[in-house]
């Protein structure tokens, strides 16, 4: 379930990242000439997977179904499909968020 | 059209034995290989799963034990020499084979794999599929693998499948050049520079691995990202 785009106000809920069950903040950026999301900033359940992540992208941006969509932390590594985002804010959040980036392709078709 | 990024031979080389250290760091169980007469290598992994999910590492690999679902860290336990956790029958366990090469016709690493019973019955690509992560098999189905061919292993000469690496280009450029619009600090390798905290693969084996059953740790990327 998602909670809906992050407005600047629900940054500011101090106290609460951190405890388990919290939703954590999402900065997403496009990569090359993936189509950029109007809004960028989300908070999301911690429990969401990046293979969630990925069809609510794909959705979102009306990608067709051949079209892939690969996540990125760090800029560059792809987490397995199964990661919760939780995991990877503990592992690669900072200032609060977890910036992922995110490249549309049609490798595999 | 961007400039596609291609890798060096020896950028390739340098780029795994950075990936091997972090391997050995954490006991993932990477080797780097020669031919016999050394002039090429590859990269090497060999991982045991029973049928049920249980995944073994026998010494001379890794001597831990993970879960085959793909998680953050290897699950770490002390495995003596003789022990095999929760093996069933020895037909059961399944052996699964990753080669990294070098692909000097096209400029990017080549995912080799094979998989076989310890009795050495080879195991089908549609069997090594049905281990596969359950959200890589609609992918599967829209058909891009045709792109999975058998091949004979340039170093091995034995038949391995192989993921082609003609689409390779397209999916790791627009990720490298991000990453090097991002970062300011670049480390100069043969005479190419690539962007300091990235490791092309790491990159690239987050990217194909899953597909075929092979999924990386996330400390990979944390190491990625620390290299000088």
């Amino acid at each position: 379930m998602w909670c809906g785009p992050g407005l600047t106000s629900n940054f500011l809920r101090v106290g609460a990242r951190g405890i388990s069950g919290a939703p954590v903040d999402i900065l997403l950026k496009a990569v090359g000439d993936t189509p950029i999301m109007k809004t960028k900033k989300w908070a999301v359940e911690r429990t969401r997977t990046i293979q969630g992540l990925i069809d609510f992208i794909k959705k979102f941006l009306k990608l067709v179904a051949s079209e892939q969509l690969f996540i990125y932390v760090n800029q560059s590594f792809a987490p397995s499909p199964d990661q919760e985002v939780g995991t990877l804010y503990e592992c690669f959040g900072s200032d609060g968020k977890l910036v992922l980036h995110y490249c549309k392709s049609q490798a595999w078709g | 059209m961007e400039e596609d990024e291609f890798l060096g031979e020896k950028t390739f080389q340098h780029y795994c034995a950075e990936f091997i250290k972090h391997s050995q760091q954490i006991g993932d169980g990477w080797e780097w290989r020669t031919s016999k007469d050394c002039s090429d290598g590859y990269m090497c992994k060999i991982h045991f799963q029973i049928k049920n999910g249980t995944v073994v590492s026998y010494p001379g690999t890794s001597t831990h034990v993970q879960t085959c679902l793909p998680m953050e860290e290897a699950l770490e336990l002390p495995l003596d020499d003789s022990e095999v956790t929760e093996a069933t029958a020895a037909t059961e366990v399944i052996k699964y084979e990753y080669h990294v090469l070098y692909s000097c016709s096209y400029q990017v690493p080549v995912l080799y794999f094979r998989a076989s019973f310890l009795d050495g019955r080879p195991f089908s690509l549609k069997d090594i599929w049905e281990g596969v992560h359950e959200c890589y098999k609609t992918r599967l189905q829209q058909g891009p693998w045709d792109t999975i061919t058998q091949q004979e292993h340039p170093i091995l000469g034995q038949p391995f499948f192989v993921l082609h690496p003609c689409k390779t280009n397209e999916f790791m450029t627009p990720v490298l050049k991000n990453s090097r619009k991002i970062n300011s600090t670049w480390t100069c390798l043969c005479f190419h520079l690539f962007p300091r905290n990235v490791n092309y693969i790491t990159s690239w084996l987050s990217i194909v691995g899953p597909v075929v059953g092979l999924n990386l740790p996330l400390s990979y990327a944390r190491a990625a990202s620390q290299n000088e």
